[in-house]
């Protein structure tokens, strides 16, 4: 490991969790534009954060305070690897490890909204995993390589046009990721639904706020993963990672909650059908 | 800097938890009326929340009655310190027309501390506004003095 690869490591880990909580802030702001109401500030997310941190409240289980640092350390570990440009691959997994510590978290809770929150955010895992991995080996298997520098470094003719099919497959990771509708099954974005916060009911003060900073990080994550689809340059990529934020926030604001029953047996089949056909179709070429 | 940050935001992001406590849904009505594009609470960071573990403003509409008062005094007990009580209309500061009857203990303040009084039958969306505005002026005067 050299000293560049160092910087980039120690920017990631200061860096994506900013970004995240300016896309929860962009997040916030367009929405509330699409509704035709003013919204809240930019940077309100990171009011809401501070204002959590400050608050005293002593935790459901004291089991939750441990797995919601793990959640942390292991959303800021895949900026990390992204960052440093290690293992896509190895990145995925190690989210899909904060998730689950952010389900056990809620299960050591006594609210059965909590609970049905942590059951559900399973199967929000089982939905979207593996369609996710899918469309990572599809980049992988198109950029030469599984770290991150080299999809980068794929320069010249942009990933997209090689892997069409995993475009849908990447935006219900994102939905499912961003929590918005039609796959916010688990947390309930928002409020006064049938699962109050779903997950995250049993979570408050310091332990939310740093959940909020987890999911922060994973957000930057699986957009910068979108945004290798043209990694022509950074502005390029910024650019595809925004084209995949907004499509997420206008498909929030027009369509209803779906159930879990539907996100698991329509939609997580038909994108992995499509994800898995454009890896085959990689590998025949 | 950072505690100062930190007393900003408390201040830059009330979450509010409505609970109706035996009102005829008039002053409910109006509260909710605040969410909506006309009124639009977002842009002073207020989120209507619906877990008190969550909440920072307790927003209270209707009279207190010997059932009722329980799960008042049990919701504001699980919302986190500081907090801020908001009591909504007329039944809610005082019992309005029905605090005579017997059944009913009289206005939110009879069970837990109320911080700000938001007349009216209903009370107004931009009174109820006003009132959380007021809170959070008198929680930045608390939160200064604790420095």
């Amino acid at each position: 490991m050299n000293l560049n690869t160092l910087y980039l490591a120690v920017a990631g880990l200061v860096l994506a969790p900013l970004l995240g909580g300016l896309v929860a802030g962009v997040d916030r702001v367009v929405t509330a534009k699409l509704q035709s109401r003013m919204g809240p500030p930019l940077f309100q997310p990171f009011y809401d954060v501070g204002k959590l941190w400050s608050k005293v409240i002593a935790p459901a289980s004291h089991w939750q305070g441990l797995f919601v640092r793990w959640a942390l350390v292991a959303s800021l570990a895949s900026d990390v690897v992204l960052a440093a440009g290690g293992d896509v691959l190895m990145c995925f997994f190690v989210q899909a490890a904060s998730a689950s510590f952010v389900a056990l978290g809620a299960f050591c809770g006594n609210s059965p909204y909590g609970k049905l929150g942590a059951q559900r955010e399973l199967f929000q895992l089982l939905a979207y995993e593996p369609v996710f991995m899918v469309g990572i080996l599809c980049m992988a298997k198109a950029a030469g390589g599984f770290d991150a520098f080299s999809i980068m470094a794929a320069q010249g003719q942009p990933l997209l046009f090689k892997l069409p099919l995993i475009v849908p497959g990447l935006l219900f990771a994102v939905l499912v990721k961003l929590r918005k509708s039609p796959f916010d099954i688990a947390a309930s974005h928002h409020m006064h639904q049938e699962v109050v916060r779903g997950v995250y009911t049993d979570y408050a003060g310091r332990d939310f706020a740093l959940l909020e900073i987890a999911h922060w990080a994973d957000v930057t994550v699986v957009l910068w993963i979108c945004s290798f689809l043209w990694a022509t340059g950074p502005l390029q990529m910024l650019a595809t990672g925004l084209v995949f934020l907004f499509a997420a926030l206008i498909i929030d604001n027009i369509s209803a909650r779906l159930t879990w029953r539907t996100m698991l047996k329509t939609v997580a089949p038909l994108t992995l059908i499509l994800a898995t056909a454009n890896l085959v179709w990689l590998y025949l070429e | 800097m950072f505690g100062s940050f930190l007393k900003t935001s408390q201040v830059k992001s009330p979450w509010l938890l409505h609970f109706d406590c035996g009102s005829c849904n008039g002053c409910d009505i109006e509260t909710l009326a605040c969410l909506t594009p006309v009124y639009d609470v977002e842009r002073f960071g207020i989120i209507n929340v619906g877990n008190p573990r969550h909440a920072d403003v307790l927003v209270v509409t209707g009279t207190v009655n010997q059932r009722n008062a329980v799960i008042l005094k049990n919701l504001y007990d699980q919302m986190p310190s500081p907090k801020l009580v908001i009591a909504v209309g007329a039944c809610g500061c005082s019992g309005g027309v029905f605090r005579e009857a017997p059944n009913v203990l009289g206005g939110i303040d009879k069970v837990i501390p109320v911080d700000v009084y938001v007349p009216g039958c209903p009370a107004k969306p931009e009174a109820i506004m006003d009132a959380v505005v007021t809170g959070l002026a008198k929680l930045k005067g608390i939160l200064e003095a604790s420095k």
